[in-house]
C-alpha cells in the first residue's frame, strides 16, 4: 500500500510531465524533482515494480544511443520496460521517467528498467537502486569543468559499485576500466573489437589513459580503434586488455556499418566507429538478457538515428543533417565520418557554454578539426553560431581554413539560414547541447515549410561578423 | 621583401601536460608566424629527453592531472640551471597552470606533501579541495597600453606571490586569479608568463599572442613587419568579455 506522500508526489510530477508537454519542453528533470521533494523514498517504492532486472548505462560517449537501442531490442522483443528516452539521464530525470509509466497509484510493475545515467549521478542512483548491470560505454575527457579531473569520476563509480553483486559490462579496449575488476571484484563481462581495418597507429596528443591504471607506467600500444581505445599492454607490469566475452570482428563501415558479434551477424543504418561501439554494448546486454538472436538482429537493423544522431532533414531539395558533439572524441569521430562522404558540404557549427555543453569551450582545440581542413575535404563553407561562435570561428581559422569562407552569426535561426544560403550537396549542422533542440525544431519548421515549396534562392556570401 | 625565418619552439612533455585543450596556444603561435611570412616548428620534449634550451626561440608547457604532473615536475628539475640562464636571456616562455606552478619553490599537494618546484620565483601553491572554475578577465601590462585578456582558469591550486617585487600577470576583474584573494593573477618575468588561463588563451587575445611573437623575433635580431587580420579574433574576444561581464 503506497502512501499517500507517495500518491501525492506522482500525481503532482503527473501533473507536472503534462504541463511541460503542453509547453513543448524538453526538460523532464523538473517533475522528477519536486516528487522527490514531496516524497524523498518516491524512486526507491516505484523501482520496487521492476519484476525482472534493472540495467544501468554510463559513460562519456554513446550512452543514449546505446541505451535507445537495447530499448529497441526489448520492444521488438515485447518487453514492458522503463526507460529515461529524453536523455535525461540525472537522478532527477530517471525519477520522471519512473512517474511517467507509472500509474497513479504507483502500483503498475515493469519487467525491466534501463536508465542511461549521467557519470556523475551513477552513485547517487546507487544508493536508491540495485540493478543487475552496469554498463560502461568507455570514459573520455568530457566538460571537465563539471567533474575535476576525469580519475576522480572513475573512483567515485568505482566506490559506489564495490561491495554489490552488480555484474559490470565494460569495454575491454578502453585501458581506462581494466583496474575495475581487481579493484572491485566484482563480476566482469567485456565487450571489444578484433583488428580492424579502420584501425590507426598513430599517438593522438590529447587522447586519454595513457598510463596503466595499475602501476602508472606508460601503456605500449599495438593499434588505435580510435581514441584512446584499441590493444594495449604495459610493459611494466603486465597488464594487457581483458579477454573479450563479446567479440566484434570483421567490421565494415560503408554503406553502413556491418559486423558479427561473436557469430552474430549484425547490420545497423548507423555510421562511424563509435556507433559500431554502441551497437556492439547494446547487443552484449541483450545477450545477458537472454534475448534471441533473431531478434536482436531485426531491432539493430531497424534502429535508426534519432535526434542529433546524424538525423536527416529535406529542406526544400536539400540535404541537411544534424549531429550532437559534445567532446572532442565526439567532434573527431564526426569529422572523421564527414570525410568519408565525398559531396560537397556546408558546416554549420554552433557552440555553446552553458551548464549543460559545459562552461569551458576549450574542449575543441583538443579536437582535429585540422582533419577536414585539406581542399579535397569537399568543405565549402562553414557558419559558426551560438554563444560562442567566435571561438568556434577562430577553432577552424587556425585549423588552416581561409578566413573567407568563415561566417558568424550568432542567432541559432539566422546562422542555420545562412548556411543554408551556401551552395553545397549537404549541410551537417553540427550542435552542442543545448543548442541541439532549439536548431532541430528550427530544421523541422524549415522542412514542413519548404514541402511543395520552390528552393530559396542562392544569396552571395561574404564575411560577416554579426549577432554580438 | 625580409627573410624569411625559422623558430623552434619546444613543447615540454605533451603526452603529460595537455590538459583543456592546450596545444591551441602552439598552433595559434605557428599560424601567426606563418601568416607573418616565417616559419615555426614545434618540437616534442618528452620524459628523460634532455634539451639545450639556447637552441629554442620560445617554451611551452601545459597541465596535467596530479598523477602526470608529478612525473613532469621531477623530469623537469634536471635541467633547472640552464634553462634559469635562459629565461634571464629572455627566452619567451608560456607556463600554464601546472607549469606555472612549478616555477615557485613548492607546491603542496593533497596529502600536504611538498613537492619540489624550480624555485625560480619566491612563489608557492596550496592545494584546496574546491575548484576554481569558470571564465576569467583580466587587465595585463604586458604591452604599453593596458589590455584585456580573456580565458577560462580551473584549478585547486592557490598560489601566492610571497615576493612584493614580483609582476603578475594581470589583475583580476572578474573570476579568481592566482588564489582568488589579492586580485593577482599570473606571473609576468621578463618574456615569460605564467598564467591559470588555461586552454586556447592565445587565439583569442592576439596581443599575447603577438607579445611572444615579437620577443622571438627580438630574440633572433629581427623584426617583424605588417599587421595581421584580427577580425575574427577581436570578435571572439569581445565576445567572451560581454558573455563574462553580463553573467
Amino acid at each position: 500500500m503506497q502512501t499517500i506522500r507517495t500518491i501525492t508526489a506522482i500525481a503532482v510530477a503527473k501533473l507536472l510531465i503534462c504541463l511541460s508537454r503542453i509547453l513543448g519542453n524538453q526538460g523532464t528533470a523538473f517533475p522528477g524533482r519536486i516528487a522527490r521533494k514531496i516524497d524523498p523514498h518516491i524512486l526507491q517504492k516505484l523501482a520496487g515494480n521492476v519484476k525482472e532486472e534493472m540495467y544501468i548505462i554510463t559513460g562519456t560517449n554513446g550512452k543514449t544511443t546505446t541505451t535507445n537501442m537495447i530499448a529497441r531490442i526489448l520492444e521488438e522483443k515485447g518487453y514492458s520496460f522503463v526507460h529515461n528516452r529524453a536523455g535525461a539521464n540525472m537522478i532527477t530525470g530517471i525519477t520522471t521517467a519512473f512517474i511517467k509509466e507509472s500509474d497513479i497509484f504507483g502500483k503498475r510493475s515493469f519487467e525491466y528498467a534501463l536508465l542511461e545515467t549521467d557519470e556523475a549521478n551513477v552513485p547517487l542512483l546507487l544508493k536508491e537502486l540495485t540493478p543487475r548491470v552496469v554498463l560502461i560505454t568507455n570514459f573520455f575527457r568530457d566538460q571537465l569543468d563539471r567533474y575535476g579531473e576525469l580519475d576522480s569520476t572513475i573512483g567515485l563509480i568505482k566506490d559506489a559499485v564495490r561491495d554489490t553483486d552488480i555484474e559490470l559490462v565494460l569495454n575491454a579496449d578502453d585501458p581506462l576500466v581494466v583496474h575495475f575488476h581487481n579493484d572491485t571484484g566484482l563480476h566482469c563481462w567485456y565487450f571489444g573489437f578484433e583488428p580492424t581495418d579502420y584501425d590507426v597507429w598513430e599517438d593522438d596528443e590529447s587522447r586519454e589513459g595513457r598510463f596503466c591504471s595499475f602501476c602508472a607506467a606508460e601503456l605500449q600500444y599495438e593499434r588505435f580503434h580510435y581514441a584512446q581505445l584499441g590493444k594495449f599492454y604495459c610493459s611494466n607490469c603486465g597488464s594487457h586488455n581483458p579477454r573479450r566475452n563479446f567479440t566484434g570482428h570483421n567490421l565494415r563501415m560503408t554503406p553502413e556499418i556491418r559486423f558479427m558479434v561473436n557469430d552474430l551477424e549484425i547490420s545497423s543504418p548507423y555510421l562511424g566507429f563509435y556507433n559500431a561501439y554502441n551497437i556492439l554494448a547494446a547487443v552484449s546486454v541483450a545477450k545477458l538478457v537472454g534475448i534471441q538472436d533473431d531478434v536482436v538482429q531485426k531491432a539493430i537493423a531497424s534502429y535508426q538515428p534519432r535526434a542529433g544522431r546524424m538525423e536527416q532533414f529535406m529542406i526544400g531539395d536539400k540535404k541537411a543533417i544534424q549531429v550532437l558533439v559534445k567532446n572532442p572524441t565526439g567532434l573527431n569521430q564526426t569529422l572523421a565520418t564527414l570525410n568519408t562522404d565525398v559531396s560537397s558540404k556546408a558546416l554549420f557549427f554552433a557552440l555553446n557554454d552553458n551548464h549543460g555543453d559545459g562552461r569551458d569551450v576549450s574542449w575543441i582545440w583538443d579536437a582535429q578539426v585540422e582533419a577536414i581542413s585539406c581542399t579535397d575535404s569537399g568543405v565549402k563553407s562553414i557558419t559558426c553560431s551560438g554563444l560562442r561562435s567566435g571561438d568556434a570561428a577562430l577553432r577552424f581559422k587556425y585549423a588552416g581554413f581561409d578566413e573567407e569562407i568563415i561566417e558568424v552569426e550568432s542567432d541559432l535561426e539566422a546562422g542555420i539560414k545562412a548556411c543554408l544560403n551556401n551552395e553545397a550537396e549537404v549541410y551537417y549542422f553540427l550542435c552542442t547541447y543545448t543548442t541541439l533542440f532549439p536548431s532541430g525544431k528550427i530544421l523541422s519548421r524549415l522542412a514542413r515549410k519548404s514541402q511543395g515549396r520552390k528552393q530559396p534562392g542562392h544569396v552571395r556570401r561574404k564575411l560577416t561578423v554579426r549577432g554580438e | 621583401m625580409s627573410k624569411i625565418a625559422q623558430f623552434r619552439i619546444a613543447h615540454l612533455y605533451p603526452r603529460l601536460m595537455n590538459l583543456y585543450g592546450d596545444r591551441g596556444n602552439l598552433i595559434c603561435i605557428q599560424k601567426r608566424l606563418q601568416w607573418y611570412g616565417h616559419d615555426c616548428i614545434i618540437e616534442p620534449i618528452n620524459l628523460h629527453e634532455s634539451l639545450d634550451y639556447s637552441a629554442y626561440d620560445m617554451l611551452f608547457m601545459g597541465g596535467g592531472s596530479a598523477q602526470e604532473q608529478r612525473l613532469a615536475s621531477k623530469d623537469w628539475l634536471r635541467q633547472a640551471d640552464d634553462l634559469w640562464a635562459e629565461l634571464e636571456k629572455g627566452l619567451p616562455a608560456l607556463c600554464i597552470c601546472g607549469a606555472f606552478q612549478f616555477l615557485g619553490s613548492y607546491y603542496e599537494a593533497a596529502d600536504s606533501q611538498k613537492l619540489k618546484g624550480l624555485g625560480f620565483f619566491d612563489l608557492y601553491t596550496i592545494y584546496e579541495p574546491d575548484r576554481l572554475i569558470g571564465n576569467i578577465v583580466i587587465a595585463s601590462q604586458l604591452t604599453e597600453e593596458t589590455t584585456t585578456v580573456v580565458g577560462f582558469e580551473n584549478h585547486s591550486g592557490r598560489t601566492y606571490l610571497h615576493d612584493d617585487t614580483l609582476q603578475p600577470f594581470g589583475t583580476v576583474l572578474e573570476g579568481f586569479g592566482n588564489n582568488g584573494q589579492d586580485g593577482q593573477e599570473g606571473l609576468r618575468y621578463k618574456n615569460l608568463i605564467g598564467t591559470y588561463l588555461h586552454g586556447p588563451l592565445l587565439p583569442k587575445n592576439p596581443v599575447v599572442a603577438d607579445f611572444f611573437i615579437h620577443a622571438m623575433a627580438e630574440r633572433q635580431g629581427i623584426t617583424i613587419s605588417g599587421t595581421l587580420n584580427d577580425r575574427l579574433e577581436d570578435f571572439a574576444h569581445r565576445q567572451t568579455k560581454q558573455r563574462i561581464l553580463n553573467d
